[in-house]
């Protein structure tokens, strides 16, 4: 139920410690293929989270649909339908907290 | 009051009760007795949750109330330029103290107090599941906070601010012992808070009433748990810190001081990363309340549930994205703080769904505007502005502009005061009907309403102004011509009208609050939960089974038969204080939880854990260390009345089910109380390491300092090989501790007792290891991170050892066995936790300077 909302928060460790390391030790010059750290980091690592947010929203609407044909308990419905509703959510959350990456530089 | 038309009623046939009615005639007074508080003096003893809940509230109002008299304090001397009524020193202790007793001694503990009240009420529940937890929560709190308070009155109260940034509280500029009190009696408060944060979340998990699943449980549950998850993730932070600054203070070992490798900022990352989600951490319970009394008052299910439960969660999580934007003036590098700055608007997305939540819920219905409806009104208009100022500053060039100026207070203000404050006084008028003879007044509700919240606008309003003209906050006095006298008056008109509100509030108390515990002023609002069951000490008579949200409204009678004992456990089956377990999703009966009575031991904790820490402060050590170990030997008396073991065979407690009276393992609720502590722990452990990173992290080339040795790797080696060792004998004495038959195999405490010799060997060799490199923990920021993780080892390998060996003094007087083993189970727990957490330790200290080049 709560994967996406895990996805999130692993996003958000990464990127703002990999921000903070690579500012703080003066390795904003180091590039990845092709492209500076920072700017690669969160944009991989929001990549990342918010295909395994959407990974966990497909999950949860296929189970959704299962339960609804089955005679599914109410109680795994509503757990089904939280996990639909906080995997959605957090894909905004995530490509939210990714936006920076494509506008501010990297450590000034 | 009419009875909601919306959802349907229907008449339960009487065929499908648990039990048969008439009940036997002695059964309501055996279920009685048990739950009769003691008499006289050790009536102060009681750990029933309606009389520590309602001690708790009182306390926390008070604390309320002293606050607000220092607040009014700070506004008369600032209602006119160059006043001299008080001087910058005492100043400096009013703003801190204010701050302080507001958010720790008021706010949170007036949340967790109330819960403490409502749950088991709420969840039919007799009792929350550790009632003695609940009543050390309380005394240690009550003391702690009453000597804290009175620092005041003898100059010694802090004064660095209710945040203490060093350099500030540091040694050098804080000389004196009030910094301390804050460290060590803020600190101590926090124990309490993490005490009632695991109560909450094993009572909302576990003792529940039958058929209260998840999707069918309050939304005050709900935000219980979010709430107390929230502790226990948020506060292990403020913990460690309050530790490392007082290390600092006390033994000079540097982690903030920048001359010799420390950093202040490491003390705000620290701080805000408890100090942000403490808003939602008081919010998130208010909002809970709202949730429960808007559609009692809107006569309407509420509207949006589930979309209500993904808010809460999503603000609980969300919350621990924003501490740095209190940090935004720090010099961050701009991306560091657009991440930060994304997480703070994107909170207010959940925020924004429970409002509206709430406005559709009250435009379904038809909510007469009475007392509480009025709060509710007020809160929303008041937060709503809080929310929207608080976007503003989530922008980093507004906050760099409107940074430590009055418009900062305003905005905090209508924050808190709208997100809390009023949704308490909402909450207080509306349950104080379920607690007491008489309702309180509603005429004079009306007044004390409308003087709080002219109060709160008028005084905080003109705040925003008063800030983006220019006035800092946190200055004693001001120089005539800064155009700020006028805005500074009229705020400190509205304070007082607040003032008067609050007045005529505990008028009103005065006047109609009469608690009892039967024969209150009963359901006054039609409300469709719970908690307006009949009830006594013991709780309901017996406990429902429920199909709804709003049981009260869908289930007709539902009253009138758990009063006459129809439904589940209508009596006692072990002759003492008892409450049903249910499986955390579904809510179905598991077993019979023996709650214990009152007693002293956990009063008596309390206050020599009080003693400890306050003693500790004024450097009284011998009588602080007295205290510690009559607190520890307290503790020890108390939990040794505990785990009683299966008393009897399991019982029928109606409707077919027969459910035993003690189970181990994971379906025990004591299992759960440690998951969580282990939690807390963890927590403190991630923040300290999170701190050596941090040091490292500022310390180029500095990892370890020239001239320092790190020990061989061969030694951490040694040092995780002696833990293993260790927790390898515990499993291999759990495993002979197995079977239903009752055995007690002599193994079991000579395993313990060499895993202890191991453990304590590991951590001996820890210490050493680093000690006899040279070492210092005074020199460099290195040494203090280094030792600082070693000796919170030690502290833990101590406690393990004070476990083991009451394990050993269980199993000698006959009290553990193959089936009576939660204390066993606790201390492997506990054990394995600490195995983890050793070998974590010395993966950082032997390895990292390793893999940085540092050796």
């Amino acid at each position: 139920m709560l994967g996406g909302f895990l996805a999130w928060a692993v996003q958000f460790t990464v990127i703002y410690g990999v921000t903070s390391t690579v500012c703080a030790r003066g390795w904003a010059d180091t590039t990845v293929l092709g492209a500076g750290i920072v700017p690669f980091t969160v944009a991989g690592t929001t990549l990342v989270a918010a295909v395994a947010a959407a990974a966990f929203l497909v999950h949860a609407l296929r189970k959704h649909r299962r339960l609804q044909s089955a005679d599914a308990s109410v109680t795994d419905v509503f757990l089904i339908q939280g996990a639909v509703l906080i995997s959605a959510f957090s894909i905004a959350a995530i490509l939210w907290h990714g936006l920076p990456a494509l506008i501010l530089p990297a450590c000034s | 009051m009419n009875a909601p038309e919306s959802p349907k009623s229907f008449e339960r046939d009487t065929s499908e009760f648990p039990n048969p009615v008439p009940r036997p005639k002695d059964e309501l007074e055996k279920l009685k007795r048990p739950w009769v508080p003691p008499k006289g003096l050790s009536f102060i003893t009681a750990v029933n949750n309606t009389y520590v809940g309602m001690w708790y509230v009182g306390t926390a109002l008070l604390f309320f109330v002293l606050a607000g008299i220092l607040a009014l304090i700070m506004r008369t001397q600032l209602a006119s330029p160059e006043s001299d009524l008080v001087g910058h020193d005492l100043y400096n202790q009013l703003f801190t103290m204010h701050g302080t007793v507001m958010m720790f001694l008021f706010a949170v503990p007036a949340v967790e107090a109330a819960s403490v009240y409502l749950l088991p009420n709420m969840q039919a529940a007799r009792d929350l599941p550790f009632p003695r937890l609940s009543a050390y929560a309380f005394w240690a709190y009550f003391v702690g906070g009453l000597v804290f308070f009175s620092t005041i009155f003898f100059g010694l109260a802090p004064k660095s601010g209710w945040f203490m940034y060093p350099p500030l509280s540091s040694l050098k500029y804080s000389p004196e012992d009030n910094a301390d009190w804050w460290l060590l009696g803020i600190g101590f408060i926090e124990i309490s808070a993490i005490a009632g944060a695991i109560e909450i979340i094993v009572g909302v998990m576990k003792t529940r009433a039958i058929g209260m699943s998840l999707d069918k449980m309050p939304i005050y549950s709900w935000a219980m748990i979010v709430f107390a998850a929230m502790i226990i993730v948020g506060f292990p932070a403020i913990i460690l810190g309050t530790l490392l600054l007082e290390m600092e203070r006390a033994f000079d070992w540097p982690f903030f001081i920048a001359e010799r490798g420390g950093d202040p900022l490491l003390w705000q990352h620290l701080f805000w990363f408890f100090g942000h989600p403490e808003v939602y951490i008081i919010f998130i319970p208010a909002t809970g309340m709202v949730s429960m009394i808007v559609p009692a008052l809107a006569q309407t299910p509420l509207v949006g549930y589930r979309l209500i439960v993904l808010a809460l969660i999503a603000t609980g999580f969300l919350s621990f994205g924003l501490w740095v934007h209190h940090m935004f003036a720090t010099g961050l590098p701009k991306m560091s703080l657009s991440f930060f700055s994304a997480a703070s608007t994107a909170v207010a997305v959940p925020s924004g769904i429970q409002v509206f939540a709430w406005i559709a819920t009250i435009a379904a219905g038809r909510m007469k505007l009475n007392t509480p409806s009025l709060f509710i009104i007020g809160f929303l208009f008041i937060f709503v502005l809080g929310g929207l100022t608080g976007v503003m500053v989530a922008m980093v060039p507004f906050d760099w502009q409107a940074h430590d100026t009055y418009f900062v207070v305003a905005h905090l203000h209508y924050v808190l005061i709208g997100g809390m404050v009023f949704p308490l006084f909402a909450a207080l008028y509306f349950w104080i009907p379920a607690a007491s003879k008489r309702p309180l007044s509603e005429r004079l509700g009306r007044w004390v309403f409308g003087l709080m919240f002219l109060g709160v606008n008028v005084t905080f309003f003109p705040m925003h102004i008063t800030g983006l003209i220019g006035m800092p906050r946190r200055v004693y006095t001001y120089p005539v011509g800064m155009e700020w006298h006028e805005l500074n008056l009229i705020s400190t008109v509205g304070a007082f009208m607040i003032a008067a509100g609050v007045a005529l509030f505990i008028y009103d108390m005065l006047r109609n609050f009469r608690p009892v515990q039967d024969q209150n002023a009963g359901n006054v609002w039609n409300a469709g939960t719970l908690e307006w069951l009949p009830n006594g000490n013991y709780g309901v008579r017996s406990i429902p089974v429920i199909t709804s949200r709003e049981p009260l409204w869908d289930q007709a009678n539902l009253a009138k038969d758990v009063e006459a004992g129809r439904y589940y456990l209508p009596g006692t089956v072990t002759g003492g204080r008892e409450t049903i377990v249910t499986s955390p999703f579904d809510a179905r009966p598991q077993y019979i939880l023996q709650i214990p009575g009152p007693g002293w031991q956990p009063l008596l904790a309390a206050v020599f854990t009080a003693g400890f820490f306050l003693l500790l402060t004024v450097k009284l050590v011998f009588p602080s260390i007295v205290c510690g170990v009559l607190a520890v030997g307290c503790v020890i008396w108390w939990l040794w009345e505990t785990d009683p073991g299966p008393v009897r065979p399991p019982a029928d407690i109606g409707g077919g089910f027969t459910v035993p009276v003690y189970v181990t393992g994971p379906m025990n609720h004591s299992w759960w109380g440690m998951i969580s502590l282990l939690v807390v722990c963890g927590m403190i452990f991630t923040c300290l390491v999170f701190s050596y990173l941090f040091l490292w992290l500022v310390n180029p080339g500095a990892w370890p300092p020239e001239g320092v040795v790190v020990p061989h790797f061969l030694y951490g080696a040694v040092v995780g090989a002696l833990y293993l060792a260790s927790a390898a004998l515990i499993v291999w004495a759990s495993r002979n501790l197995r079977g239903e038959d009752r055995r007690r195999p002599a193994s079991v405490p000579i395993l313990i007792a060499i895993a202890l010799l191991l453990f304590v060997a590991g951590s001996a060799m820890d210490l050493w290891s680093h000690w006899q490199t040279g070492l210092s923990p005074k020199e460099h920021a290195y040494g203090a991170a280094v030792y600082g993780i070693v000796s919170f080892q030690v502290l833990f390998v101590g406690v393990t050892l004070i476990m083991g060996l009451y394990t050993i003094a269980r199993w000698l007087a006959g009290k553990l066995d193959s089936v009576r083993r939660t204390t066993f189970d606790n201390t492997m727990l506990f054990w394995y936790y600490t195995t983890a957490q050793g070998l974590g330790g010395a993966a950082v200290v032997y390895g990292f300077p390793k893999l940085v080049g540092g050796y």
